[in-house]
């Protein structure tokens, strides 16, 4: 015989397990990488590079982007939807400024690549919105 | 009466004595009053230092100078850098909006190029091949390679394919303090 108070107890838990590992199912960390290039003042290649983590990645959260899913949960995709929002955030969290220019007999030639390191973001999707979150 | 003589020259003398030290005080207050400026140089610092902390250097007082007139990163003083990137659209685009996108992120590019050129500095090489007392071929290499963070662009323009962008980057004396 079990009391009424403890039948309950047993649903709230299963009810909390199944909550928990729900949200659980909808995070997961990402490792992304961005990289263009400017010759002579023109951009040339463009590249994002978005890959599921394979282990488990370490490091402190920093501040987060929430972007507009439109009920998906293909992180590309909804990143390639709010591009501008991203690419303006990644500029923010730091990239790496390699410029070498040559001139040879008066001729100017230059070369820029801006990069994003590959960084693990953490990702949480929501009915609406994706929360990404980067650790460092 | 030698005591009568004695008395009176020593009470002449204590009321000498104390005039003089009122004197002197009156003196002393009066060099207090009449020199007011440590004074107010004192309030002057206890101002500052009560005043919020300054986010840029138009904010924060005398600005240290360097030996050719160019701001210094103190402790006090945050520095603001403001560069002007430029872009081009490439010829071959499918719309006017595809070339402002394209030509606005070059110029991002060169503002960080810029902004990286005054935190961190150019490594500059040069080459000179002279053959038969002629110079055969002069060569300039340059590169820069820094990470940057937090740039902000403040304003963009695009006229006649050209997109120029205003950054600007506030530098503080922590971010570089280990």
């Amino acid at each position: 015989m079990r009391s009424r108070n403890g039948n309950r107890s047993i649903s709230l838990s299963i009810c909390s397990i199944i909550f928990f590992s729900s949200l659980a199912l909808n995070a997961g960390e990402y490792l992304i990488s961005y990289r263009y290039v400017v010759k002579d003042a023109i951009l040339y290649n463009e590249s994002l590079s978005v890959a599921k983590a394979m282990k488990k990645c370490d490091g402190i959260q920093q501040t987060a982007l929430e972007l507009e899913t439109n009920s998906s949960s293909d992180l590309k995709k909804i990143i390639i939807e709010n591009s501008d929002e991203f690419i303006d955030y990644i500029h923010k969290l730091g990239m790496q400024v390699k410029h070498n220019d040559i001139t040879t007999n008066a001729q100017y030639k230059s070369t820029t690549i801006l990069t994003l390191k590959t960084t693990c973001f953490k990702v949480d999707f929501n009915d609406n919105f994706a929360k990404i979150i980067p650790l460092k | 009466m030698k005591r009568v003589i004695s008395s009176s020259i020593f009470a002449a003398l204590i009321t000498t004595i104390f005039t003089g030290c009122s004197m002197f005080a009156k003196e002393s207050s009066s060099k207090d009053l009449g020199e007011p400026v440590p004074i107010e140089k004192g309030q002057l610092i206890e101002k500052e230092t009560s005043a919020p902390k300054v986010s840029n250097e138009e904010n924060c007082g005398v600005q240290a100078t360097g030996p050719s007139g160019e701001p210094l990163l103190t402790k006090e003083c945050k520095l603001v850098i403001t560069v002007l990137g430029q872009g081009v659209a490439p010829v071959n685009t499918v719309s006017p909006a595809q070339a402002y996108g394209l030509a606005k992120r070059a110029a991002i590019a060169d503002g960080y190029r810029l902004i990286a050129e005054k935190i961190k500095g150019v490594r500059v090489e040069g080459n000179d091949l002279i053959k038969n007392m002629m110079v055969k071929q002069s060569t300039i290499r340059t590169c820069v390679d820094a990470v940057i963070k937090n740039a902000n662009v403040t304003e963009t323009t695009f006229k006649d394919g050209l997109c120029e962008v205003e950054m600007e980057i506030v530098v503080s004396h922590s971010q570089f303090a280990q």
